[in-house]
């Protein structure tokens, strides 16, 4: 990945989308969030339940209206598209669902499921829909006499495929892989990323991968942005966040990875407290409440993210000393990390 | 669902049996009436009045069930009466569910005011006694079969609104619906489409228990004589008619009330057995 000169194919810039909550005020659900996706790589979107990762993804998808921020596609603003544009940008971005229980209609066939993206785009004749279906099925892998199944017939890890067919039918450029693999058992788990990256070569995809499950981000990211109330905290390619990332969340995240070998007495950080309410959330860094290293200002003053290594972004003000911070007041952790 | 699944399905549910066995053979004999009635339902005939149905078992008339005051074949009556139940219901219930099921499937989907305006109608139809507002406008538009339908269809398109309304909204959250979304569908393709199918289920139970309610309501109205009139035959009239016959006669009044019974009985039964059969998680 290093070596090429990257385009973005998905710039995020701004991105916000707050919801009111009737009576308490708005609830921050993704707050300024900026980054971009450079084409044929793999972006890990990760962090806790709760902190705005999968919004992200419905917002790009459109499935939300943002409050406020840009997307571009290859340059072409997404977000104030009209309707025409719109739907040629369907064809350019997909998703892929966490749940494949509730992704596929449980009143239609796997065909009429995978027909659907030619119907409502009529990108083909009508004659020609089973020919891309059998094709698409080869791809992915999908034994045509599930064809005629209903989905309640097939085992969560082929919806999932077919959840997969279904995103590949308009050939697009960028998919968001909203947790695929999150609902699914860990043998089935191996076989969808493997599909996925298989998938990601052979079409040169682009992906969002948002998931909360480190191991399988760090095996399938080229690079990993680290979320945290809406807010990114930290974003770098994989090797330098595992080993050596910065921002103290990452740091006790990270540290919270269950190791196999005995003899590793890595302790892991605990953090204290709950997570603030993301409802009007008060000024300052997000992660203040329950950061070891916490200074005055950091509860009065933004931290933004600032580039400490060419690709790496932190936003923590004492990012410089984070990792010394934490050795001295964890002593263990990082030797590790 | 495949169909041969259905079918087993099918004959495994015992409501689901004996309510289509039963509905089935009201349809048929009413539909066939005329080839099976002997006697005029309608010119009276006065030497014939109140015969009882034991009279038929020494072989000496035609009259089944006896025959009423005014000497007209009940069995007959009974027959064509049903025609007029069954018309009435079924047109009744079709344009009720339809009207029913646009507004409710319009309110689930958009929300917002368009969803608070019909669920305030709704509410307000719900307020008033199904069976008072009927009496009223039929007292005030004149009691006729066409009146009466209209009315019907009236009070009894809230239910499918509200039941179409509910699970509009729950569906409309599904993932799938937002993959169909992203794949750049139309919001009637969505709407009808991928929505449609997912509460078509609750809709024909829920039009099936309402043929029975339909034609208790017609009845209600016509034992008032506020629907079918005479010399018309409807079960509602026929009882009406035997009310003062009910201790020397009794026949007249339980002809077309155990009828009544079981057709009313024959479309729960239908509805429950769809129930089941529909509901893969049943059986």
């Amino acid at each position: 990945m290093e070596n090429t000169i990257q385009q973005p194919l998905i710039q995020v810039q701004g991105l916000k989308e707050y919801f009111k909550i009737p009576g308490k005020g708005m609830l921050h659900a993704v707050d300024d969030v900026s980054f971009d996706v450079y084409e044929g790589e793999t972006l890990g979107l990760v962090g806790e339940s709760g902190c705005g990762k999968s919004t992200v993804g419905n917002v790009i998808m459109r499935l939300l209206q943002q409050t406020e921020g840009k997307l571009f596609l290859q340059g072409e603003d997404v977000f104030s598209a009209d309707k025409e544009q719109q739907k040629e940008f369907c064809k350019k971005m997909q998703i892929i669902f966490q749940d494949p229980y509730s992704s596929l209609n449980p009143r239609k066939t796997i065909r009429s499921i995978l027909s659907e993206a030619y119907i409502v785009q009529k990108i083909c004749p009508k004659n020609e829909i089973e020919k891309r279906i059998q094709k698409l099925c080869e791809t992915v892998g999908i034994a045509k006499e599930l064809l005629d199944y209903y989905p309640h017939e097939l085992d969560g890890g082929t919806r999932q495929v077919v959840g997969i067919a279904r995103s590949l039918s308009l050939n697009p450029k960028f998919i968001v892989c909203d947790e695929p693999v999150s609902s699914l058992d860990v043998s089935v788990q191996a076989k969808i990323i493997n599909l996925l990256m298989d998938l990601q070569k052979k079409f040169d995809l682009t992906f969002l991968f948002i998931s909360h499950d480190l191991s399988v981000v760090r095996h399938i990211s080229n690079r990993i942005a680290v979320m945290y109330l809406g807010q990114i905290v930290e974003i770098a390619e994989t090797d330098m966040i595992f080993e050596n990332c910065h921002h103290p969340y990452t740091i006790a995240l990270l540290s919270a990875i269950p190791k196999v070998d005995v003899n590793d007495k890595t302790e892991r950080i605990i953090l204290e407290g709950d997570v603030p309410s993301p409802i009007n959330p008060k000024p300052g860094c997000r992660f203040a409440q329950r950061c070891w290293m916490a200074r005055e200002d950091c509860k009065t003053q933004d931290p933004t993210l600032q580039e400490i290594a060419p690709g790496h972004k932190v936003a923590c003000h004492y990012a410089a000393v984070s990792r010394k911070e934490a050795k001295t007041a964890k002593t263990t952790i990082l030797s590790s990390l | 669902m495949d169909k041969k699944i259905l079918f087993s399905r099918m004959l495994k549910s015992k409501f689901f049996m004996v309510g289509a066995v039963l509905v089935l053979l009201i349809v048929l004999l009413s539909v066939f009436s005329p080839f099976i009635v002997q006697f005029d339902p309608v010119t009276n005939s006065l030497k014939d009045r109140l015969i009882s149905p034991e009279y038929f078992a020494s072989g000496l008339s035609g009259h089944v069930f006896g025959t009423d005051d005014l000497g007209r074949d009940i069995f007959s009556r009974l027959l064509l009466g049903s025609r007029y139940s069954l018309f009435i219901a079924a047109a009744v219930v079709l344009v009720a569910a339809f009207i029913g099921t646009i507004l409710g499937a319009v309110s689930g989907y958009f929300g917002g005011v368009t969803d608070m305006i019909i669920m305030r109608l709704c509410d307000i139809m719900m307020a008033i006694p199904n069976l008072v507002l009927a009496i009223a406008v039929m007292a005030i538009l004149g009691p006729n079969i066409f009146n009466l339908i209209i009315v019907l269809i009236v009070t009894s398109w809230v239910q499918y609104c509200k039941v179409t309304r509910n699970n509009v909204m729950v569906v409309k959250n599904a993932e799938f619906v937002k993959a169909s979304q992203v794949l750049g569908a139309k919001k009637t393709h969505i709407m009808f489409r991928q929505i449609f199918p997912n509460v078509t289920t609750q809709l024909i139970i829920l039009i099936s228990q309402q043929f029975g309610w339909t034609i208790l309501t017609e009845a209600s109205l016509s034992f008032l004589s506020l629907g079918v009139q005479p010399p018309t035959p409807s079960w509602g009239n026929m009882i009406a008619d035997g009310r003062n016959y009910l201790i020397t006669n009794p026949w007249m009044v339980f002809a077309p009330g155990i009828a009544l019974m079981i057709t009313v009985l024959a479309f729960n039964f239908l509805g429950d057995g769809l129930r089941d059969v529909l509901d893969p998680k049943k059986i």
